[in-house]
């Protein structure tokens, strides 16, 4: 357990997370976009590297359903899986 | 000779030398007596002058006191010096202390610098590759379903990633319930960082409700450089549901949580 009283010891700090927590999805309404996420994991061999885009369509999803904060996609690490500005329309994004 | 020593301070006087041969005379043992009273003329004619014995005498006694005092004074105000300089210190020790901790990571605390805005410019550190497994308990008391949606998941430090829970009220009444986590090992508990989970506020679930509980997390791409961590290749989730009273506060493990 972490809390072990003697001094020095390493023991566990909880954190709270950066953002909040999620409000609960009561009505399921990401349930696909989540199911799209599982699926692509197993075929991955739960790699989360293959499935970001997954990922970043269910964000997305709680976004617009109002189950989540509306953040630039930058901001929640997905920099690499954006849309490439206009100037750079040639280069490639990859995941 | 005892003589000399019992002479000595009383030559500040003047009256030594009068009263001096009286009480020798008066001591009994005649011969004795004689030999003692010549010995103490000596000493008293090898004084000076009396007045200017008394002046110079004190002048020394004077500035050896002067010296005194001044070295006294030194000495006074090198030990208030070192006393308030321990209040000083006794009070400058705790936020050194906690700098200490957070520069040597002494018992998990967390490391200073962990901000925000880096989840948006840091990098994927390809190389390194964890095995980030789950874990999900219930209080005893706590009749909620709470299981992991994935065993594990390979992730990269520098990179987010999505991982789900499920938690089912199978009970006929509403139940509200508040989490809590534990990373292990407790080293890298200072690198997992969480963007956006279910943990630490009530969540409710109507009766005979299902719902899907993400966590959006990342580990800190200076995992890959610590030392400490090298060996490590496999970081433990684990989460922990308890029942929510009205009123009541959740006991959080450890000691400070902000």
């Amino acid at each position: 357990m972490s809390t072990a009283m003697n001094f020095g010891s390493k023991s566990f700090k909880p954190r709270a997370p950066d953002k909040g927590a999620f409000p609960l999805d009561h009505f399921g309404e990401c349930k696909a976009f989540k199911d799209t996420f599982m699926k692509c994991l197993r075929d991955n061999h739960f790699d989360n590297s293959k499935c970001r885009l997954q990922s970043k369509d269910y964000l997305e999803c709680r976004m617009d359903h109002q189950l989540m904060a509306k953040e630039p996609l930058e901001k929640l690490g997905f920099r690499d899986l954006m849309d490439p500005p206009p100037s750079q329309a040639d280069k490639d994004s990859k995941p | 000779m005892l003589l000399p020593l019992l002479v000595r301070p009383s030559l500040c006087s003047s009256r030594a030398s009068v009263l001096l041969p009286g009480c020798i005379q008066m001591l009994p043992g005649g011969a004795v007596a004689r030999t003692l009273h010549f010995q103490a003329e000596d000493f008293l004619r090898r004084r000076l002058p009396a007045r200017l014995v008394t002046q110079s005498r004190g002048r020394k006694w004077r500035s050896q006191q002067d010296e005194w005092r001044t070295r006294n004074k030194t000495v006074l105000t090198y030990i208030a010096a070192a006393g308030v300089g321990m209040i000083g210190l006794s009070y400058a020790a705790v936020p050194l202390y906690r700098l200490y901790c957070q520069a040597s990571g002494l018992g998990g605390t967390a490391v200073a610098g962990h901000d925000t805005e880096q989840v948006a410019t840091m990098t994927p550190v390809k190389e390194r590759v964890i095995k980030v497994t789950f874990n999900a308990d219930t209080h005893a008391s706590m009749q909620w379903n709470f299981r992991p949606q994935q065993t594990e998941i390979f992730v990269v430090p520098g990179e987010t990633a999505l991982a789900f829970y499920r938690a089912k009220n199978p009970t006929d009444k509403p139940i509200i319930g508040i989490s809590t986590y534990n990373v292990v090992p407790f080293e890298a508990g200072q690198y997992f960082n969480k963007i956006q989970c279910f943990c630490f506020e009530e969540q409710r679930l109507n009766p005979h409700e299902e719902v899907d509980m993400p966590v959006f997390f990342y580990i800190d791409p200076e995992f890959d450089e610590d030392p400490r961590m090298a060996r490590v290749e496999t970081i433990t989730l684990s989460y922990t549901f308890f029942e929510a009273k009205e009123g009541q506060k959740l006991p959080l493990p450890g000691y400070s949580y902000n």
